[in-house]
């Protein structure tokens, strides 16, 4: 069994600094390393 | 009289047998510690009981590391005070990284209620001082996210360094735990977390009085 979920987050921050924010998040809270695994992606026709 | 500290989330619902259980524990007095104080009230010992801590969301045990008490546990922690982490409280110390590994959905995906035997690995930690080395123990687990998961090489580590506290008997780990684990400690022995209730096993007349001897463990230590 698989199970994903898909978290939408609106930054005030964009480029880097967003990217390093959400890093952040992932490791922290959003998933736990050692049994999750995650990919950030920016959402299309926003701000990379 | 040691003081032992029982920490309340919103969403936990075992405090209440694991403050009984301290308190009919000769040597013990426990309290209510809330999740919103900064600090453990100069208690000896803390027990985080069972429960849907901030109501388990995102993953069982992740929010309620944020929570202001955590940091007093943490910090209690690294200085060699006992913590015992039960259910949900194991769940919420592998979350906040004071026990290794992290707890799976059971390998049959259903919710388990019922007494299980247990083997008592190391009775040398702080919670299982009053346990004789391999003694059995039956005591109920009731949960749904309790399969015990670390990485080969983490729990070659864990065996190794002797972290295994307690161990469901040879056929009974339901939940498919790695190793059969049902229960770790830090490596100082000190923070201990396990699936099962100590707690609810506290009287003959409810099927067993065995978990009494966690327990009776900080009670002796704190002697």
């Amino acid at each position: 069994v698989h199970v994903g979920r898909l978290i939408e987050l609106d930054l005030d921050s964009d480029g880097q600094d967003a990217k390093a924010q959400v890093e952040q998040m992932c490791e922290r809270l959003l998933a736990n390393p050692l049994i999750e695994s995650y990919e950030v992606q920016p959402a299309p026709g926003e701000a990379s | 009289m040691a003081r032992v500290g029982v920490v309340v989330f919103p969403g936990s619902c075992d405090e209440a047998d694991a403050l009984g259980a301290a308190n009919r524990t000769p040597g013990l007095s426990a309290e209510y510690l809330w999740h919103g104080d900064a600090g453990l009230n100069g208690v000896e010992a803390v027990v985080i009981p069972g429960g849907f801590s901030y109501g388990d969301y995102l993953r069982p045990g992740a929010i309620a590391r944020f929570s202001p008490v955590m940091d007093a546990v943490a910090a209690f922690a690294r200085e060699g005070g006992p913590v015992l982490g039960i259910c949900n409280g194991f769940q919420v110390l592998c979350e906040a990284g004071l026990l290794p590994g992290a707890l799976l959905p059971n390998a049959g995906l259903r919710f388990v209620c019922r007494q299980v035997p247990l083997t008592v690995e190391r009775s040398d930690t702080q919670w299982t001082a009053a346990c004789e080395p391999g003694e059995k123990l039956s005591i109920p687990v009731k949960h749904s996210v309790g399969r015990y998961f670390a990485p080969p090489q983490m729990l070659d580590e864990l065996e190794a360094n002797g972290q295994v506290v307690v161990r469901y008997v040879a056929g009974h780990a339901f939940n498919g735990a790695a190793r059969e684990i049902a229960g770790v400690s830090n490596h100082a022995g000190n923070v201990v977390g396990l699936m099962p209730h100590p707690e609810h096993a506290v009287d003959p007349l409810t099927g067993s009085a065995d978990g009494l001897k966690l327990f009776e463990s900080a009670a002796l230590v704190a002697a």
